[in-house]
């Protein structure tokens, strides 16, 4: 398990990469890749800024895929989540499974960017030429969180 | 005592209450908000308006009547927006 907050670009490819050297023993290697858009709902964005608790945010996540890990049986995940000033086109977040089959890595990747969304202790401002707003939880990620609690 | 505002409500809070002083009346997380909102209106009405959750010495705490103590660091969060 290889759980990272970086303030640094990191390309989410060589991270791939380098986690799924020397595994023979997987089958299957899925990733996720959240990129900084440049417009949101119709509004422009020039860049977001990521808020996280020092020590808090990297634990929580931690224990997160820790729990997805035993759930869907995956032996590795992969977290890496940008914080600080971010641009339009950089990688924000990279969730990869490493297992032996694809349907649990699969599922697992999408599990963990669910929680990450409502329960991950970050906070993401974007910036426009209209100055800057904190972003809400959205009302789908929400009800995607509520679902997986009703299914655990 | 540390206390921590996260997200918005960093933005939101006087630089003092990071490290404040309280009144003898203040003995749990809730006497805490209430003396926050009287402190900094703008930040507790936002704490107020909004799923506030609270974390003590790094662990979220849901019982609101647990006792401040004075070695804590405790932090509010807003609704978080990851991923």
């Amino acid at each position: 398990m290889d759980i990272r907050i970086t303030a640094a670009p990191f390309d989410p490819n060589a991270e791939c990469a380098a986690f799924a050297a020397d595994r023979a023993d997987a089958g299957a290697l899925v990733s996720f890749v959240g990129l900084c858009r440049q417009e949101t709902a119709g509004r422009a964005v020039t860049g977001l800024t990521i808020d996280h608790y020092e020590g808090f945010t990297q634990t929580q996540i931690a224990r997160l895929a820790a729990d997805v890990a035993r759930r869907y049986r995956v032996p590795d995940l992969l977290v890496i989540h940008r914080i600080g000033p971010i641009l339009p086109g950089e990688a924000i977040v990279l969730v990869a499974a490493l297992s032996t089959h694809r349907g649990d890595a699969f599922e697992a990747v999408k599990v963990l960017m669910d929680y990450l969304k409502t329960d991950a202790p970050l906070w993401k401002k974007e910036t426009g030429p209209d100055g800057a707003r904190w972003v809400e939880p959205r009302q789908d990620d929400r009800l995607r969180r509520a679902a997986l609690e009703n299914q655990a | 005592m540390q206390l921590v505002f996260l997200g918005k409500f960093g933005e939101l809070a006087p630089k003092g209450l990071a490290s404040p002083t309280l009144p003898d009346d203040v003995r749990t997380l809730a006497d805490l908000k209430d003396w926050i909102a009287g402190q900094a209106p703008v930040l507790g009405k936002a704490m107020a308006l909004t799923t506030t959750r609270v974390a003590v010495n790094q662990a979220l705490v849901h019982d609101l009547s647990r006792p401040v103590r004075a070695g804590d660091e405790i932090a509010f969060l807003p609704p978080m927006s990851g991923g």
